[in-house]
């Protein structure tokens, strides 16, 4: 579909999509994997840190083991909680992201530009303060036509979070669109296709496969993001691992609660990144 | 000076549009710091995870097996786990098991304080993602352009310095802006382990004023000029950097 | 882009201002009323492993819906927060160990008489041997975000403030000498420290209290002298009339604090 861009007498450079995969994917491309072999580390670190906790343990005390089997399943719930944060903030995202992303590339320049500069400016922003943001100053409930509608805390933080999500997919949008070349638009031009046709029935089918690869990256990213609500309030994992070590407190439980936070998130974030791989892999363009 | 001060104290009587940064001393200066922490946390950490990633990237072109595997683990552990857990974990567990030193006031404290941690725990993240970037670059660079170069006379190590290097960056660069860009944004996260930087000054002010609002906005607009700043400044360089007939 | 944020800020602006003034009938309409207390300030407000939020200002909070015949709904808040969740109305009441200031009078209602009081000392480890507040000049001290007295503390004696959002980051903090004491009130400090838990036998609240402050329940500024702010006004009163606090502080093992030994004989005799 692709011209090779870099296709010249003298070749200085091997194809260029891989390069190309990471421009758009936003942050860098996990390259090759380990495999279950990180995973396996990661198994291994977490029962050393737990062994050489349960050595420190004053033998009157609770064994770590038996401290950390007594708090997961709260902290689990709160680890749910934020995967559920992450799946809405990614839906609400990703439509409003596709709808500013098409409006990127509208023929209309004040619906472009506008668009670019929102895009832009949720780009720009930290993630953290447009959480901090939204959780200050939305109201807690909104009224539409003597309809009031509540937002609670959570709802604002999935809000929070989609801003800079809506931003991300609407680059990707222009960017997967701006992908393709010119000369399809040109030959479905030439075909009497109406630039609508041309955008919903060429365009956008073969943008889709480009787009699913730093589609996922970035709700793999959001993902990592959704701790950031325990800062502002939300009860998620985060806040629960913290509760429950202030309960216990007990310095020994420090590494093993948190390794077991992030374990959690790595067993979960970890396929996605494999998944993204093969999926770019897959659709990448020979060159 | 004194006017603006005056204008400012004005508005709030008037409007209570309540910007003390402009007419108290003491809160301008704290946010003025906070400023600049995060100006210099971002640089130091965007120059300590470009030397990692550089280092990565070597090392993962290296014989030894395990110590590809090392760089691997600590690749997909920092890119698979979220920051701010990992700054905790930082903080709070490692920084716990760490001995203990005399400060200047002859008290023992960490080795590392909650700036060292910031520093360190988003420049190994931000540096996870570098390695990736720069392996990719190196890996663009074909082995008959090396060989070329080799032919013409330069050694192994010239070839490496002055054929596949400037490649390499430049293929990475459009990567490596973006990750630089986002490192730039993670910085806020230090607002969690107490660093004074824009986010915490910020905060503390409208917690202690409780001028939430106007401080919400003044922080916002800070933040994007600031990243579009440096967004910009990048995007200037990647075009000035970049290679004709090559890249979209 | 201006006109993205202008618009934006407008809509924010506005939709806050719909905070309900009628807090009473919302509590009846909803058969519950929605309290802002504490999840990490123990033995005031604090999380059980089943992650209940128990405590003594809980056991308030179900008083104050026991009376009112609500179901009671407890919000976590922490000091940076819960100002503006009252004022949003996503909370109904804070009893969140709230220090009562003339400046946060200009923003919420502050409940009178004072339910409890506080003074502000430092938790430091003995070894520190701090003897005098200007001994902590351009050392690093922890506190809490958007705590009242960060700021006197801060230009009275010059320290250099590391604060956290919760309390379990300070102890932490604090434990493993990332500072050297932590500035805080001093009934927390009483309260952690005859608990008897060995972690603290080396810890002293070594300073004179400053800056005693008396702490406030709270509700919505415009309905301090409406008949929600009059209702809670009679309910602390009777807190002290009949000892409830006295009782509660008794139930948690809190040091029992003059202030509300002086308030229990003074309104007794009423």
């Amino acid at each position: 579909m692709r011209p090779p861009a870099g296709t010249t007498d003298l070749p200085v450079l091997l194809s260029p999509t891989a390069v190309l995969r990471q421009h758009d994917a936003g942050m860098g491309d996990p390259c090759r994997l380990l495999g279950p072999r990180t995973a396996l580390f990661l198994v291994v670190a977490f029962s050393m840190a737990v062994a050489g906790a349960e050595a420190a343990t004053a033998p009157a005390a609770p064994g770590v083991i038996a401290s950390l089997w007594k708090w997961a399943p709260l902290i689990f719930q709160g680890f749910l909680f934020n995967l559920l944060v992450s799946v809405l903030a990614m839906a609400i995202g990703t439509a409003a992201g596709a709808i500013l992303g098409l409006m990127q590339i509208s023929l209309l320049p004040p619906v472009r530009r506008g668009s670019w500069v929102a895009t832009q400016f949720f780009r720009n922003a930290p993630w953290l303060v447009l959480l901090f943001y939204c959780m200050l100053l939305l109201p807690f409930e909104v009224r539409l036509f003597g309809l009031v509608i509540p937002l609670p805390a959570w709802i604002k933080s999935v809000i929070g979070l989609s801003l800079p999500v809506m931003a991300n997919v609407s680059e990707i949008v222009r960017g997967g669109v701006q992908s393709i070349p010119v000369g399809q638009w040109e030959s479905a031009e030439a075909l009497a296709f109406t630039r609508r046709q041309t955008l919903w029935m060429i365009i956008l089918p073969q943008c889709v496969k480009r787009m699913t690869p730093p589609w996922m990256n970035l709700y793999a990213i959001l993902t990592m993001a959704t701790p950031l609500i325990s800062i502002v309030g939300v009860q998620d994992g985060m806040t629960l691992t913290r509760a429950a070590l202030s309960a216990e407190n007990r310095t020994e439980l420090l590494v093993p609660m948190y390794l077991m936070l992030l374990s959690w998130f790595f067993i979960y974030c970890y396929p996605i990144a494999r998944w993204t791989i093969r999926l770019e892999q897959r659709f990448a363009v020979k060159g | 000076m004194e006017a603006i001060a005056d204008w400012f104290k004005w508005l709030n009587a008037a409007h209570g549009i309540n910007l003390t940064i402009f007419y108290d001393d003491f809160d301008r200066a704290r946010f003025l710091r906070g400023l600049l922490t995060t100006l210099w946390l971002s640089v130091v950490c965007i120059a300590l995870s470009v030397v990692i990633g550089v280092v990565g990237a070597w090392v993962q072109g290296s014989r030894f097996r395990l110590l590809r595997r090392l760089v691997q683990g600590y690749i997909q552990f920092f890119r698979n786990t979220p920051p701010l857990i990992q700054l905790y974990f930082f903080y709070f567990a490692v920084g716990g098991l760490l001995p203990r030193v005399t400060d200047a006031h002859g008290a023992l404290v960490p080795p590392v304080s909650n700036y060292a941690w910031a520093i360190i725990s988003f420049s190994f993240f931000a540096g996870a993602f570098n390695v990736e970037i720069f392996r990719a670059g190196i890996e663009a660079v074909p082995r008959t352009t090396v060989e070329a170069a080799e032919a013409l006379g330069y050694s192994r190590l010239k070839a490496y310095i002055h054929v596949v290097l400037p490649l390499a960056f430049r293929v990475s660069l459009p990567a490596l802006n973006n990750n630089l860009v986002n490192l730039v944004k993670t910085t806020t996260l230090a607002y969690a382990i107490g660093v004074s930087e824009m986010l915490y000054a910020a905060s503390q002010i409208w917690s202690e004023v409780l001028n939430v609002r106007e401080m919400m906005n003044v922080l916002l607009i800070v933040y994007v000029l600031v990243v579009g700043a440096l967004v910009w400044l990048m995007g200037r360089w990647e075009r000035a950097m970049r290679m004709p007939g090559y890249g979209v | 882009m201006l006109k993205t944020i202008l618009a934006g800020a407008a809509l924010a602006l506005a939709l806050t201002s719909v905070a309900d003034a009628q807090t009473l009938d919302k509590i009846k309409q909803r058969g519950s009323i929605v309290v802002g207390v504490k999840n990490d300030y123990k033995p005031w407000g604090f999380l059980d492993p089943s992650g209940k939020i128990v405590g003594m200002e809980i056991d308030l909070a179900q008083d104050v819906a026991n009376r009112l015949n609500a179901k009671l709904e407890l919000i976590p808040v922490v000091a940076a927060n819960r100002m503006e969740f009252l004022q949003q109305g996503r909370i109904d009441l804070i009893i969140a160990t709230l220090g009562d200031t003339a400046q946060r009078r200009t923003v919420i209602g502050m409940i009178e008489p004072n339910y409890y009081a506080g003074g502000t000392n430092v938790l430091a480890p003995k070894s520190a041997g701090l003897k005098d507040w200007k001994q902590l000049k351009d050392r690093k001290v922890c506190a809490i975000q958007g705590a009242y007295y960060n700021r006197r503390v801060t230009q009275l004696y010059g320290p250099e403030l590391v604060s956290f959002t919760g309390i379990p980051e300070v102890l932490n903090a604090l434990q493993q000498g990332n500072c050297i004491a932590f500035v805080f009130d001093n009934t927390l400090i009483d309260s952690t420290l005859s608990s008897g838990d060995p972690k603290w036998a080396n810890y002293e609240m070594p300073l004179v209290t400053e800056d005693e402050q008396p702490w406030a329940i709270a509700v919505p500024l415009p309905e301090l002298n409406g008949p929600y702010g009059e209702f809670m006004k009679k309910v602390s009163i009777d807190w002290h009339k009949t000892g409830k606090i006295v009782e509660l502080e008794k139930k948690w093992g809190i040091k029992p604090s003059p202030f509300v030994a002086e308030m229990h004989q003074k309104h007794k005799a009423m």
